[in-house]
């Protein structure tokens, strides 16, 4: 077996082989005018390495941020954008409203496709799928001319109430091809999102048809140029909503990509929750600039069908494009290595969600930066050493650090020590990601305390156990290769496809003989999406259905197997959906009816857990000693320091600093740490 | 723990309760009826401390909630002593003068025991769809044709809900379990307020909220009062003048700015009318002091001593300060307009800073059945927002609402109607240096055939338009048409007959500073996208077009 993984994404690509020995990776600058170069480049050193050719690799599977680089820089094709006439500005009017109440200043994002791109069209389908109005042949063709003379490269088609009825869709997409041919590329609303909500929907569609010229192109050279040199596996790509897909699917719905690298981020920590046994498990990645949350249960991750792009302004929450593609949910924190801590005018000490970045990054790196960041607090407080920072790659300036800290939090607040000061910006970071994790747990219903916490990056580590505490989880699993975890997670993930119907009718009046055999013919769909890569006897079938009190805003999802004897049973979704109404809300509704707002359905390769022994150190090395500051205690407290690679099997009692290449974890006073079967680390509360 | 340590910890503290009340308002968001309450997040949530004072509130929040429940607590206490409450009570009102200005908000309040002393208390507000009367028009004599009014009652005592309450809501409301779902949802959303508080206390081994509420309040104060700062002291007085009903109304505000305060009085506005447009001075305090703080103070929380360095007044019985039994189901229509009164002060104190005027109060867009077929569709028609002093205005955004509009295949779904068009108007955004929002054409008819009625009661600046700023132009003036050649001039009810259509176009924002200097490129653009015509560009642009 020889399979690779490459994860492209803005500063690095990423490349990991798997071979039955185990794991190489390999991490290169990306080549971002043309991104193929770095791949190959990386998988040429990895083949010389492990003495293979392209004609051994089995499979290739890749994710990248490319598709999203193009809509946050605006890089896409040129595009119109065909709709029902006297609505082509809804792409601009958006939602209408302020995403922020108190800033005045606020920008909105501009859309994807220019107004004088963005032409009507005389028709009109309502809302109960009827056609009020018919397009006209001749007006399709003056449109088509008009599309052709302005060379434009990509047309996305969204008409209203489409979801309930594409037909106009498909009429004028035919009817367009016929005069722009086979190099334009058009993409209808009904079919990358087939969901109510002209915005969100017309939003996605324009996106899709934005990058697809580009993604085409460049998966295609990808492709072509692998089997050039040989390769003749199969090619899946990872999808944003966690599962693979082969490079067709992927070309044709480039906007299911778009969060392809957390998403294997998120794959990877799903596949150590299943190797270690963790039923409830949330995952914490800490970057250098934000932090990442997700849930993940019996090793399914959360997700969600709202997403937004290129956010436009100040990263805030509401100023992107939406899209509506399946994809994990992540909770994003400014708060990462990076982050910038300030004293505001009330004399409160925030954390992000500016940061110093890579460059000129912390004060500690003395490449000019003067911000005090997280990364400073954390050498300040001693819980990481100058000495071998990022594995020796980036070397020190140790004092710069306390300095940027007494004067940017210490003074400014008025505290004693500097100690003090580096402290309390980690218990606020800390405060900050425990605090987002519990909103979000709330809002999904969720006991926190009964979940595991498996945390990623270069900071997960170094807070896992203080935020542990104040979520009351009392389990921490550190994975190994964490560095790369995003490549190392394609690998685990299964070839998926999701698909959505909108249904929108109250339950009771449901044609449930008619709405089964919708869904059937859907799962059908999916699971041939899904074959083309697995063998059927590892495919299975889910549905998940979205439902809601008439009215209401708050959707529950209940998931059923869609297998042959799948029906919708109207007594046993209303019956559930009670149920869990009211362990979410703590009453239930007379005389409500519900609605069922949609289905969708999702094909997903079955997961196969190969088992990677890892072997630990025959015997501890002597241990060496470090003093951190603890802000409990207010004083230092002495830590024991050791290598990740030289841990013994046996459990260890905190205060431990464990250190590796890439991070450093923190074994506070209270937890103890062993080594699993698989090479991860297992931090245990209370556990003598 | 030392001293230091209590500074970190405090910020925390402060952070979490925040915290507290967004998880509130979620919880509340969630289980909201109504599109347009769950779209718009019309709602607020906070936490009070033991006497009564808001400490923290959630972000979220619409203007018209925020600012009004920070006295609502006080005064629903006032009327049931806490002495007499017991764990698991919660009161509630939907009394305009106690809770948000119309009898459709209700605010329900919930105490938070430990150790069988009232800690605190959790409050939430929220639009309840109907509550019987003549619905959502402007047409009502006075407040007691509006709907039901509940003066401060208990909603539930210990663990009993006050059925009876619930019995007459129900009997009155047009939507009777929607009505009562959303009543529930404040209470339950409290209930997990409650919950959050009691365990962020616990966890911090606080015995009260006490010093934390000492912290909060010492520094809002301290940071308004030095934001506040940045306007020169003095008198400012500014004055507006709104369509009404069917006679102009005018607006006036002499606001006062010293020693870190600012006092604004409303004494010289019209007299209260005989239709619901009339405000409250609880409901037009909020958006006025909203207005001033977008501005002013906008990264300040809100909370008592945020708020209270500002304050507002007025004469008895104007339109901004309404008694009852004045009608004042439409009295966002005033309301609104505050903020850009409160702006045209401080215009005067800080000239070349302030933005533009804005379409102001929100277009509600109410249409029902007239014909065979009985139905009711409510949702807003939004104008453009004003030129900034750094750039363009936005379009279709309201402002100062926080409310945005319900997608047309919601709300073609959720009702019989038909929406021809929905398009920018172009040259509706007044001319300047930067240009202020579009407003925008709807059209809408009925699907079935049948006549239908609309309400006219929120249409304003129909006959001029948003001010502009700095040698800004004004931004165009609303129209409101039937297709039958019936105009729209007052603020009562019409009838669409099947067939005909209602064709609404919003007031655009105004400009800021000469449209003479408006970037030549960026004007090109206009004209090339069909936001501005080639006469308007060489007319009042001055350009080469």
């Amino acid at each position: 077996m020889l399979r690779f993984s490459i994860d492209i994404g803005g500063t690095f690509t990423d490349v990991v082989a798997e071979t039955e020995a185990g794991l190489s990776s390999v991490k290169v600058l990306t080549t971002s005018y043309a991104p193929d170069q770095g791949a190959l480049d990386g998988m040429d050193r990895l083949l010389s390495k492990l003495g293979k050719s392209y004609a051994d690799i089995s499979a290739v599977i890749h994710g990248t941020t490319l598709a999203t680089n193009a809509l946050i820089e605006r890089r896409g094709a040129k595009t119109a954008f065909v709709t029902t006439a006297g609505f082509r500005d809804v792409l601009d009017m958006r939602y209408e409203k302020r995403f922020a109440q108190y800033d005045l200043d606020i920008e909105m994002p501009t859309s994807l496709v220019a107004r004088p791109l963005r032409l009507g069209l005389e028709e009109r389908i309502l809302a109960d799928g009827s056609v009020l109005k018919a397009p006209q042949d001749e007006e399709i063709d003056a449109l088509a001319a008009h599309i052709k003379a302005k060379k434009v490269e990509a047309v996305a088609i969204g008409f209203l109430h489409a979801y309930r009825n594409p037909a106009h869709e498909i009429y004028v997409a035919n009817r367009l091809r016929q005069t722009l041919g086979e190099d334009v590329t058009i993409c209808q609303s009904a079919d990358v999102a087939c969901e109510i909500r002209e915005y969100e929907r017309f939003s996605t569609v324009c996106a899709n048809a934005y990058v697809r010229p580009l993604m085409q192109r460049y998966l295609g050279a990808l492709k072509a140029e692998l089997n050039r040199l040989g390769f003749d596996g199969s090619f899946l790509m990872m999808l944003s909503g966690g599962g693979l897909t082969t490079l067709e699917q992927a070309m044709r719905f480039p906007i299911r990509l778009v969060e392809s690298g957390p998403a294997g981020g998120v794959a990877l920590a799903a596949h150590v929750a299943h190797e270690v046994g963790s039923k409830c498990t949330l995952s914490l990645d800490i970057g250098g600039t934000t932090a990442k949350i997700c849930f993940i249960r019996e090793g399914n991750p959360q997700t969600t069908r709202r997403f937004e792009v290129a956010r436009a302004w100040r990263d805030v929450k509401g100023s992107g494009l939406p899209v509506r593609v399946p994809t994990v949910e992540l909770v994003e924190i400014g708060a990462g290595g990076g982050s910038i801590a300030a004293v505001d005018t009330l004399g409160r000490l925030k954390i992000g969600p500016h940061s110093a970045g890579s460059d000129p990054g912390p004060a500690a790196y003395g490449r000019g930066g003067t911000a005090a960041t997280i990364t400073d607090a954390h050498l300040s407080v001693g819980n990481i050493a100058a000495e071998g920072f990022a594995g020796g790659m980036i070397s020190l300036a140790p004092d710069k650090a306390p300095a940027a800290i007494s004067k940017h939090v210490q003074t400014q607040m008025g505290l004693a020590d500097v100690e003090t000061a580096a402290a309390g910006i980690i218990e606020i970071a800390d405060e900050t990601m425990a605090n987002a994790a519990r909103v979000h747990g709330v809002e999904l219903g969720l006991d926190i305390t009964a979940f595991d916490l498996l945390v990623t990056g270069g900071g997960g580590a170094l807070h896992a156990a203080r935020i542990a505490e104040k979520l009351g989880i009392s389990r921490i699993i550190v994975p190994q290769n964490a560095g790369v975890g995003s490549a190392v997670g394609f690998l685990r993930s299964p070839v998926a496809f999701e698909s959505a119907i909108s249904v929108m009718e109250p339950l009771h009046t449901i044609d449930a003989t008619a709405l089964t055999h919708r869904v059937s013919e859907q799962v059908a769909h999916v699971r041939a999406i899904v074959e083309e890569a697995v063998p059927a006897d590892r495919v299975t079938t889910t549905a998940k259905i979205e439902m809601r009190y008439q009215g209401q805003g708050l959707d529950i999802v209940l998931e059923y197997p869609a297998d042959d004897g799948f029906k919708i049973d109207v007594a046993r979704i209303e019956a559930e959906f009670i149920k869990r109404y009211k362990s979410l809300v703590g009453f239930t509704l007379k005389d409500i009816p519900l609605d069922l707002v949609s289905v969708s359905v999702t094909a997903r390769e079955t997961r196969k857990l190969d088992r990677h022994a890892f072997t630990p150190a025959a015997k501890a090395d002597a241990s060496q000693e470090r003093q951190v500051f603890d802000l409990a205690a207010q004083s230092q407290i002495t830590y024991q320091v050791r290598e990740r690679t030289d841990l013994a099997p046996q459990v260890m009692q905190g205060p431990t600093v464990i250190t590796e290449d890439q991070t450093t974890t923190l074994v506070r006073p209270g937890w103890s740490v062993q080594t699993s079967g698989e090479g991860h680390l297992i931090l245990e509360r209370g556990a003598a | 723990m030392t001293d230091t340590l209590d500074i970190v910890a405090r910020n925390v503290l402060w952070n979490r309760l925040i915290s507290v009340c967004e998880e509130q308002a979620n919880a509340l968001m969630r289980a909201a009826f109504g599109a347009i309450v769950r779209e718009a997040g019309d709602l607020s949530a906070g936490v009070f401390d033991a006497n009564g004072v808001m400490l923290a509130q959630a972000v979220t929040g619409t203007p018209g909630h925020v600012n009004t429940m920070a006295a609502s607590v006080r005064a629903m206490l006032e009327r049931v002593p806490a002495e007499t409450l017991k764990p698991g009570d919660a009161l509630v009102t939907n009394d305009p003068w106690l809770g948000a200005g119309h009898v459709f908000d209700f605010v329900v309040v919930t105490p938070a025991f430990l150790n069988g002393q009232i800690i605190g208390y959790l409050a939430s507000t929220s639009h309840i769809v109907d509550i019987g009367g003549r619905g959502w028009s402007a047409e009502g004599a006075s407040v007691y044709e509006e709907g039901v009014t509940f003066p401060v009652l208990h909603l539930r005592r210990g663990t009993e809900l006050n059925e009876d309450l619930l019995a007459i809501v129900t009997a009155n409301s047009r939507v009777p379990h929607e009505a009562r779902g959303d009543i529930l949802s404040l209470l339950s959303c409290n209930d997990t307020g409650v919950a959050r508080l009691l365990n962020l206390m616990g966890e911090y081994a606080l015995p009260d909220l006490v010093a934390i509420a000492d912290f909060i309040f010492e520094s809002s104060a301290s940071g308004t009062k030095q934001a506040l700062a940045r306007a020169p002291e003095g008198i400012y007085v500014s004055m507006m003048q709104l369509d009404g009903y069917d006679a102009p109304i005018t607006l006036k505000a002499r606001m006062t700015i010293a020693d870190g305060t600012i006092a604004v009085d409303l004494s010289g506005s019209s007299p209260a009318v005989a239709r619901g447009i009339n405000c409250p001075l609880n409901y037009s305090a909020a958006y006025a002091s909203f207005g001033i703080r977008a501005l002013l103070t906008p990264d300040i929380p809100n909370n008592h001593a945020s708020l209270s360095a500002i304050t507002i007044t007025a004469d008895p019985g104007l339109v901004v300060s309404a008694e009852r039994p004045s009608p004042v189901s439409a009295r966002h229509v005033i309301g609104q307009a505050l903020p850009d009164l409160m702006l045209g002060c401080l215009e005067q104190a800080l000239p070349g800073d302030v933005l533009a005027e804005s379409a102001g109060a929100l277009w509600t867009l109410s249409l029902s059945g007239a014909g065979k077929t009985p139905f009711s569709s409510l949702n807003v028609a939004l104008g453009g927002m004003g030129a900034r002093p750094g750039t363009d205005g936005l379009s279709t955004t309201a402002f100062p609402s926080g409310v945005g509009s319900v997608p047309v295949e919601a709300a073609e779904v959720a009702a019989p109607v038909i929406y021809h068009a929905k398009e920018f108007i172009r040259d509706s955004g007044g001319a300047g240096r930067h240009r202020g929002g579009l407003g925008q054409r709807i059209e809408i008819g009925s699907r079935i055939g049948e006549d239908m009625f609309m309400s006219a009661a929120a249409f304003e600046r129909l006959t001029s338009g948003p001010e502009g700023r700095q040698g800004g132009l004004r931004g165009a003036n609303g129209k409101v048409a039937i297709s039958d050649g019936t105009q729209v001039t007052d603020k009562g009810m019409y009838k669409i007959p099947a067939g005909e259509r209602v064709i609404l176009q919003t007031p655009g924002g105004g400009g800021f500073g000469d449209p003479a200097k408006r970037d030549r490129d960026t004007l090109q653009q206009d004209v090339s996208d069909g936001l501005v015509s080639n006469d308007a560009a060489r007319k009042l642009y001055k350009g080469n077009q």
